[in-house]
């Protein structure tokens, strides 16, 4: 069984459509890369796989289970870290993360060693008795992302992970992420084309809210002949095509 | 139920961690024994009075100074009538933060994505700010206690304790009824302030409805005195049980909490 199934899934809203039809799987323990320009849909997308948009048609299932009809269930698969990272300025990094596993059904027991895991795992032990509203950018990006690692779930939807990190936090994030295939599903959102190409095995480019390509990154790139750039270009061109006619129509 | 106090844990961890608990509670402990050294003044006064000239003579020339006979109705029931409307301007700093700031911070994104129903977000936050009214309320209850330490007064035992607790019950009836009401202002909007502000042009209106009332004509007067806040708490804040009240006040409770259920489920579908 696939970890996503996504048929038909439509955002629109009242003056526009966001995400228009789409369909594609992603298979169990796949690094999946989704691309597109800004705007194309991409956080949309991922808000309507995690449950916290509702889609205006289509359905999505997450191991089974649409996200729709039983929210609970594939949420309690689901690690999200949205484009901007969901945190209480006003908490230490340590009882963030402890609120976050509590609602995520980690028990006591469990607690301060899941905690200590995902610490450990996004490099902030140091960090834990903190206040966030302390921490730096890419200290807070790393809090986001550990609260998406709690109670290891199977599928974790990562919008933009790398943001804000400096060369060396980039690399240990998406070794990171790395580490997890296989055992994880990973849908990863980025505009650097050099992370997907390390870390993923395939990709899927939307723009206009459809999608222009989904496939590996081996066939996509002809098997390194092309460089991903060029396929994304070309995946997004119409762009370009519609830029060059409003400026001679103008 | 255990998300629910998962996320009531939490609200009171950012209430008492960040100024906004403090703040209320200075504000309530500084304007309340304001007005508890004047009503206690005040009661001295009769008190000197009745014992230069008997009660009887007192009570011919101000009627009223029958309650200044003893420490309950002469210096606390007059005490939780301010109170009441301390409370009235306190709850809206502490309701507005519910959801307009997890609207802001984009932390709502977070709860609604983990495994968590709508209801318990609200029942968790309901009950988080109850806490913190609750605090409010206990910071006053130095009053009372200070009254049984020192307190004498002709009618032997210096407090009727049943008239208090029943006093506070009110109190507290209704700041949890503010809350309720505060709660689901703050889930209409992002800004705060406006929280406040909404939540406040709600409750005092409510809170004095009886004043309307007298000027209507029946049968809209006994309609409005029905709903009016102050008509029902007026029994339990002279230390009358009144279930009336308790049923009251839990219906707009339990209203508010559907509401606030239904605005946090339907601002995902815009």
């Amino acid at each position: 069984m696939p970890m996503i199934e996504v048929q038909n899934l439509t955002k629109s809203y009242h003056d526009r459509v966001a995400v228009e039809g789409i369909s594609f799987t992603v298979q169990e323990g796949e690094i999946l890369g989704f691309l597109g320009p800004n705007g194309a849909g991409k956080s949309t997308t991922m808000k309507m796989l995690t449950g916290f948009l509702p889609p205006s048609a289509g359905t999505a299932k997450i191991a089974g289970f649409d996200v729709f009809e039983k929210p609970l269930e594939s949420k309690r698969r689901i690690g999200y870290l949205p484009e901007m990272p969901p945190l209480y300025l006003e908490m230490t990094v340590r009882g963030y993360l402890a609120f976050v596993a509590r609602i995520k059904g980690v028990t006591s027991a469990k607690l301060k060693n899941e905690v200590e895991r995902v610490a450990a795992a996004t490099a902030i032990t140091d960090q834990l008795p903190r206040l966030i509203a302390q921490l730096s950018k890419g200290y807070r990006q790393r809090v986001g992302l550990a609260q998406a690692l709690l109670n290891d779930p199977a599928l974790l939807i990562l919008d933009e992970p790398t943001e804000g990190l400096d060369p060396r936090q980039r690399r240990d994030i998406l070794e990171l992420i790395k580490g997890l295939a296989g055992k994880h599903t990973v849908v990863l959102s980025t505009h650097i084309l050099a992370d997907v190409k390390a870390t993923c095995q395939s990709a899927l480019i939307i723009h206009r809210g459809k999608i222009r390509v989904h496939d590996s990154i081996d066939n996509l790139t002809q098997g390194g002949q092309k460089s991903l750039e060029d396929v994304f270009l070309e995946a997004t061109s119409d762009e370009v095509e519609s830029a060059v006619a409003a400026a001679s129509a103008a | 139920m255990r998300n629910a106090l998962a996320i009531a844990r939490k609200e009171l961890s950012i209430y008492f961690t960040t100024p906004w608990a403090w703040v209320v509670f200075t504000a309530m402990a500084v304007l309340s024994s304001f007005f508890f050294i004047q009503n206690l003044g005040q009661f001295a006064q009769v008190q000197e009075m009745a014992k230069a000239m008997t009660w009887g003579r007192v009570m011919q020339m101000y009627p009223q100074a029958e309650a200044f006979k003893n420490l309950t109705d002469g210096v606390l029931v007059p005490l939780v009538n301010v109170l009441l409307v301390i409370m009235l301007f306190m709850a809206p700093f502490l309701s507005m933060r519910l959801f307009a700031e997890e609207k802001k911070q984009r932390t709502m994104e977070l709860l609604l994505t983990t495994p968590v129903r709508t209801s318990e977000v609200v029942i968790g936050k309901y009950l988080g700010g109850l806490g913190v009214v609750t605090a409010t309320l206990l910071v006053t209850m130095i009053y009372p206690v200070i009254l049984a330490i020192f307190g004498a007064s002709e009618s032997g035992t210096a407090l009727e304790w049943s008239t208090v607790l029943l006093g506070y019950g009110a109190l507290w009836l209704f700041g949890a009824t503010c809350i309720g009401i505060g709660m689901l202002m703050s889930s209409l909007t992002e800004s705060q302030m406006l929280a406040a502000v909404l939540t406040f042009a709600v409750l005092l209106p409510w809170l004095f409805l009886q004043s309307v009332g007298m000027r209507a004509e029946e049968p809209y007067r006994s309609a409005i005195n029905y709903i009016s806040f102050s008509t029902q708490l007026e029994n339990m804040m002279k230390g009358v049980l009144d279930l009336k009240a308790i049923v009251f006040f839990a219906t707009i409770i339990i209203f508010a909490l559907f509401a606030t259920h239904r605005a946090v489920e339907s601002q995902r579908w815009t």
